[in-house]
């Protein structure tokens, strides 16, 4: 066994002893506690630095950072905004120690290597974790005020207390204006490319003019929509179906010119008609960019929908509460809204990326 | 005329530049874009009387999805016009603001539904379908469902609250039976689109009493608690009360500093700044003590506020200006 | 090109217009129909129909009420006048560039880098896309209040936002590309002991050059949008954005229309300049033809 440090663990512990220089970590805080959360920032930082690294050093690093964090921020009740140089130092070293255990779980080789579902899964979420951490540690040490940027804390609590409310947003927003209105656009714009593809006048004519109209800024045409289709779910779903038309139909067009010209002359040679082709051929070579347009839709239909509720709605809805509850200085709910919004727009997308996955096994980025 | 009007310009504009270094900076931050609705600062600025009180002031337009209250809590405003409703729900969350005066006497807000539709009286409002402002402009007209005992979530028994858009369109497309319009502003809007006086049945706010503070202005408790600035506010104010007044007997002119300063349409300025004037009231600035009541009274009763608000307004500033 | 086209896309347009002019009619009947019951007076239907087309602010504005105002607000005045489209157009403009010109750069960046660093891959890819699903247009303006307390105003925060919602397509269409080159491809260059640069350098960019400009036509529209939204919350002072918002404001629907065709027009100018470049690009890399 021997000892080799590394430059996340020295700077980490560059901070902790910094951090003494500024005691006390905020307004109140004991030395007792302080010293208490620096020496697990040591200990996380020696255990890094072992080589080989074992189950127990790696546990130990896992651990230590996370412990230091948890005590830092519960020094921060009734001391918000009152955190010294040496609390900010402390956190620093403690992100430091965290960025080394991800570099350690994701390994350093090529894919496969690492421990396994922990890497994959325990990494993405420790990045997470941390964005939240270092949220709450630094507008509550910091003192930002609540309705610039509330600390998570706050936000899932409402998050948690507000279910009713969200659900029902949720039930407009999404299950309404999104779903419909992804679907139908994504759609038409992968019939649109297919007939374009088919017809050379169509799409001669239909192209430009189609780039011209598709292209209006969504913003713009949302209160026309209101004004056609009146204030309920259905303007915000033909928003969304002009947003999420463009991309499908530039992507298709794009994808259905993705097979070589030796695979269309072999289809050729089985004297097959424009359909076998496109169908056996060209439709299958173009859907990986199928995909990254149904991916890129899955994230402007949410938005669409969303920013079409800014103008004329029934007082439901994820965009009638953003705009509305930051009028009342309920900072918590915009961000609860957000954080609805975020999670089901990755869910959203993440089952899209399944679905490739199962139909595009056999291209080279999946091999 | 327009030589001598060139030639105060000209001055202030010397004055502007030579005070410039020892005038006291004050940012204020309106609650909507510039038109006649702010005529009284952008006077006091264009005719120089914020450079007599020593100030350098700099006005920013607001507009919609600005919350004046969240500019001033991060520090880009040191005072802000607002809605009294909007202010106290703040202070509520922390941001400590403070009502200095209170230009607005009376309340713009109007709800208006064509007179050949179904809504002729109050009593009418069940089962129909209202179109209100958000972003804390709607708790005059809940305060007034309140009071009528009507539920807001829409049946046969209650009303359907539609969140409108900054324009009268829903009215136009018949997509709600009554619409809120300022009296000085979209009011107009359906008198331009043809509709005449007539033809509206008028829900005024204030000739009902149900009328919420509008424009006022904000400044932060903990800065108040600063002489220096406290005497600057008291400066404000008064330079500000001085450019109502100046705006309310030069109504053209004023409606033209507004245009230099990013109004839309001269002569719906013009006509804003003469609605506005009906609201102006004494001039004096001073907030009078039952509109505040009932304002906070009416927060309190829809739960915007959960609490008595306590020091929310002060008299200092406006019994200090002469 | 030229000649093979100008036929399908006039007879396309054509058909648009009188599509238009129907719906200019449709829509703006029955707020003309309650005027003249309000005026007393009765019109015969061509009366009526002609009555549709020249509203002061009609629901839906008739295609000449359009184009007449873009003439005058695009021809009879100065473009460097408040007045002008032009002016609002630059301004806006300026934005979207800048944004764009950060967001691509910010994306080829962290697809580089997903591809080639397993630790990024892990754990930032996942976040990239959850950033992308925060509402970042109907934040935007709460994102600029907050800038502007900290310090950031003019052009930055507008340039912001267009880069948040510009990068992603970049990235993932670059990541996807980048991944493009056969295996068989990679092998050879494994065989070849070409280096990590070597191979991104000969192999995986090239590849990876069709996906990059379909992804930079998406991104270059997105940030024209990310721009036109950072305008709303500025005060109505400059840009097609403020424009909107003014019209809206004050129901002068032929302004908000000019305004939104003032918009796609650079959106297609954008979106042109991105295809002319793709394909001078795929000439020049002697790319086989479509």
């Amino acid at each position: 066994m021997s000892v080799r440090a590394n430059w996340q663990a020295i700077l980490g512990m560059a901070c902790a002893l910094l951090a003494f220089a500024f005691l006390p970590m905020t307004g109140a805080a004991s030395t007792f506690m302080a010293v208490t959360i620096i020496m697990l920032i040591a200990m996380g930082a020696a255990a890094s630095a072992v080589r080989p690294a074992s189950t127990l050093s790696n546990l130990v690093l896992g651990l230590c950072p996370h412990i230091a964090v948890y005590l830092l921020i519960a020094l921060l009740p009734g001391a918000e905004g009152k955190a010294s140089p040496s609390f900010f130092l402390a956190l620093a070293a403690c992100w430091l120690l965290a960025w080394r255990l991800v570099s350690v779980l994701s390994g350093d080789g090529s894919r496969g290597s690492g421990e396994g579902w922990l890497a994959r899964l325990g990494v993405p979420a420790l990045f997470g974790l941390w964005i939240l951490i270092l949220w709450e540690a630094i507008t509550r040490g910091a003192g930002v005020p609540f309705v610039l940027l509330p600390p998570p804390s706050a936000i899932g609590a409402r998050l948690m207390s507000s279910l009713p409310i969200l659900a029902a947003d949720f039930r407009q927003t999404v299950l309404k204006a999104v779903l419909f209105g992804f679907f139908v656009g994504s759609f038409s714009g992968f019939l649109t490319a297919i007939l374009a593809d088919r017809f050379k006048f169509l799409s001669n004519g239909l192209l430009p003019i189609g780039n011209l109209v598709s292209a209006l800024p969504i913003i713009g045409i949302a209160p026309v929509m209101v004004i056609w289709f009146g204030f309920d779910w259905q303007s915000k779903a033909a928003v969304v179906i002009v947003m999420t038309f463009f991309p499908m139909l530039v992507n298709t067009i794009e994808g259905l010119k993705a097979a070589g010209d030796m695979e269309r002359d072999l289809m050729r040679t089985y004297a097959s008609s424009h359909w076998q082709t496109l169908f056996k051929l060209r439709l299958p070579a173009a859907l990986p960019f199928v995909f990254n347009a149904l991916k890129i839709n899955s994230t402007l239909a949410m938005i669409g929908a969303i920013v079409a509720e800014f103008f004329g709605t029934p007082v439901v809805g994820m965009g009638f509460r953003i705009s509305t509850e930051v009028g009342r200085m309920n900072l918590d709910m915009v961000w609860a809204e957000i954080a609805l919004a975020a999670i089901v727009g990755s869910l959203f997308y993440g089952a899209i990326a399944l679905l490739e996955r199962a139909a595009t096994f056999w291209h080279p980025s999946y091999r | 005329m327009k030589k001598t009007l060139s030639l105060t310009l000209a001055l202030t504009l010397s004055l502007m530049a030579g005070s410039a270094l020892a005038a006291d900076k004050i940012t204020l931050q309106l609650k909507w874009v510039a038109q006649a609705q702010f005529a009284g600062y952008y006077v006091a600025k264009a005719k120089g009387f914020y450079d007599e009180a020593g100030l350098d002031v700099d006005i920013k337009a607001g507009g919609p999805d600005i919350a004046p209250e969240q500019v001033i809590a991060g520090g880009g405003a040191d005072v802000i016009v607002d809605w009294m409703g909007g202010a106290l729900a703040a202070r509520e969350k922390g941001v400590g603001l403070v009502n200095i005066a209170q230009p607005f006497e009376k309340a713009g807000m109007q709800l208006v539904c064509p007179a050949n539709g179904p809504v002729k009286t109050e009593a009418d409002f069940k089962g129909r379908t209202l179109g209100v402002w958000f972003f804390g402009n709607e708790y005059p007209f809940y305060a007034w469902m309140n009071k009528l005992g009507l539920k807001t979530e829409g049946g046969a028994d209650g009303v359907t609250v539609l969140k409108q858009s900054f324009d009268v369109q829903p009215l136009i497309q018949k997509q709600a039976d009554c619409i809120s319009v300022m009296t000085y502003n979209e009011y107009w809007q359906l008198i331009d689109a043809g509709y005449k006086p007539e033809d509206l049945v008028v829900f005024n706010y204030s000739a009902m009493g149900n009328d919420l503070l509008e424009d006022g202005l904000y400044a932060m408790e903990d800065k108040l608690k600063d002489p220096a600035f406290k005497a600057n506010m008291v400066k404000f104010v008064a330079a500000s009360m001085k450019g109502w007044k100046y705006a309310l007997e030069n109504v053209d002119e004023a409606a033209g500093i507004v245009m230099e300063n990013g109004g839309q349409d001269e002569n719906h300025q013009k006509r804003m700044m003469g609605e506005v004037a009906k609201l102006i009231g004494s001039g004096s600035g001073k907030l009078v003590p039952a509109a505040y009541d009932r304002t906070a009274k009416a927060l309190l009763d829809q739960k915007i506020i959960t609490k008595e608000p306590v020091g929310a307004w002060t008299a200092e500033i406006t019994d200090a200006v002469k | 090109m030229t000649t093979s086209r100008l036929l399908p896309v006039a007879t396309i347009t054509f058909i648009l217009l009188v599509l238009w002019y129907i719906f200019t009619f449709i829509m703006n009947a029955p707020f003309q129909r309650d005027q003249d019951q309000r005026d007393g007076v009765t019109s015969t239907f061509s009366e009526l129909v002609a009555k549709t087309m020249r509203q002061p602010k009609p629901t839906m504005p008739a295609p000449h009420q359009v184009a007449q105002n873009l003439y005058k607000n695009i021809f009879t005045v100065k473009p460097t006048s408040q007045r002008s489209l032009v002016y609002h157009a630059g301004v806006t403009l300026s934005s979207t560039l800048l944004g764009f010109l950060m967001g691509t750069v910010l994306g080829i960046l962290i697809a580089v880098g997903i591809v080639h660093i397993p630790a990024l891959e892990r754990s930032f890819l996942p976040w990239i896309i959850a950033s992308q699903t925060i509402p970042m247009l109907a934040v935007a303006p709460m994102i600029i209040v907050i800038l502007a307390a900290v310090g950031v105003t003019g052009l930055l925060p507008k340039a912001l936002i267009s880069t948040y919602l510009s990068f992603f397509p970049v990235a993932v269409g670059m990541v996807k590309g980048l991944r493009s080159p056969d295996v068989m491809h990679l092998d050879l260059m494994r065989t070849y002991n070409a280096s990590k640069w070597q191979t991104f350098r000969m192999l995986r960019a090239p590849a990876s050059v069709p996906f990059f400009f379909t992804s930079i036509k998406v991104a270059v529209a997105a940030s024209l949008v990310g721009a036109i939204v950072g305008e709303l919350p500025t005060g109505a002072v400059a840009g097609i954005g403020s424009k909107l918002l003014a019209g809206s404001y004050y129901s002068q629907t032929i302004d908000v229309w000019a305004a939104l065709i003032a918009g796609s027009v650079v959106a297609v100018m954008l979106v042109m300049l991105v295809d002319i470049a793709g394909r001078f690009t795929a000439a020049r890399m002697g790319g086989r033809p479509a």
